[in-house]
């Protein structure tokens, strides 16, 4: 059968004809109207406890000072801010003392050169040598550098024999002139 | 037709006209919800739902044509969700007697009318198969004698889409009368 058939026209026409009948309106308005004024109570009830809670907010002289004090916590915010990069500023400045116990950390190589450096100078009193982080650097990449460059003497001697001997004949003619002095 | 200027005056929060807004609407309401359902307790909560839904957006509607469009997708929607608790807790419907009532109804005069509680019955059977969609587009087209473009607006399916599920749902229904009738 197809949707056009004597008996579903029929059949849809009865239903088209049967209109649902709603005995009252009477019920469903009134109880919408409960559900609104419901719906309306709780929206009263959380709008009354926001109020009780942030409420004092709306008070004139409560908004100023709550205001003043804001204002007050950033100027100090900004106050303390201020005075720590000076600090820094100023730590970053001032020269390190550097001692055996700071040195402890480093490797023994370092501590064996700063010793014989404090030995070999003896330029400064032991453990009263001030020195700042950038000379420390300096110092240590000069005595590496020196490192580098004796071992490249000493290498250019040990392959060269004549410069060997010249060498041996100088030296120790200087001990036999310190020997005599 | 409801006139807009009453849905004007209901929003400034005017019960009185919103009951009659209420009266005037609830009927064609309660229609789409009942043949949607088939089940007069659901139909009418649906509308009442739809009545507290309309209260609390009524700043939306700005002519009396949107207005009714309007409340048909509300009423859809609801059935849909109505339609979707019912799917786990299915109701059981005698087949047999309710064809029988069809049977006597169309032979009976053209005229001839149902009570509500025949006419969910028969709407009940005749679509227990078809989809929610199918479902919908049948009531409003065949039942309700809205247009296509109408029915895409407040089902927001394609037109296309409501022709197929129209064409399915009438195929389906013309099918089950030639079985049983």
């Amino acid at each position: 059968m197809k949707p056009g058939s004597e008996k579903y026209n029929k059949v849809l026409n009865l239903l088209r004809e049967s209109k649902p009948l709603l005995d009252s309106t009477d019920d469903i308005e009134r109880e919408v109207v409960r559900q609104i004024m419901k719906i309306n109570h709780r929206r009263i009830t959380i709008a009354g406890v926001f109020d009780f809670l942030f409420g004092w907010v709306y008070i004139g002289w409560v908004r100023r000072c709550l205001i003043t004090a804001s204002g007050a916590m950033v100027l100090v915010f900004v106050f303390q801010q201020i005075v720590i990069i000076r600090r820094i500023d100023m730590l970053s400045k001032q020269i390190v003392v550097v001692d055996k116990g700071s040195l402890s950390k480093q490797d023994d190589e370092v501590e064996r050169i700063l010793a014989g450096y404090r030995n070999f100078g003896r330029r400064f009193p032991s453990k009263t040598a001030r020195i700042s982080e950038i000379q420390m650097k300096e110092l240590l990449e000069s005595v590496n550098e020196l490192k580098i460059r004796y071992k490249e003497i000493d290498d250019l001697i040990e392959g060269d024999p004549e410069l060997k001997k010249l060498i041996e004949k100088k030296l120790i003619e200087n001990n036999r002139n310190n020997t005599n002095l | 037709m409801i006139d807009i200027r009453l849905i004007e005056e209901c929003r400034g929060g005017n019960f009185n006209n919103f009951r009659k807004l209420v009266e005037l609407t609830s009927p064609f309401a309660y229609s789409v919800a009942f043949r949607m359902l088939c089940n007069e307790d659901r139909a009418k909560d649906v509308v009442q739902e739809t009545m507290v839904t309309i209260w609390q957006k009524l700043e939306k509607i700005k002519s009396a044509e949107v207005y009714k469009t309007w409340i048909y997708r509300i009423v859809i929607n609801k059935c849909y969700d109505e339609m979707r608790k019912r799917k786990r807790n299915p109701e059981f419907m005698t087949d047999e007697i309710t064809w029988e009532i069809i049977s006597n109804r169309i032979s009976e005069a053209p005229s001839a009318t149902l009570e509500n509680g025949e006419t969910l019955k028969i709407i009940s059977v005749l679509t227990n198969k078809l989809s929610n969609k199918q479902k919908a587009v049948f009531v409003l087209s065949d039942l309700e004698g809205m247009s296509n473009d109408e029915i895409s607006e407040i089902t927001g399916i394609s037109k296309s889409a409501v022709k197929a599920n129209l064409y399915h749902a009438r195929r389906s229904i013309a099918e089950k009368v030639e079985k049983y009738l």
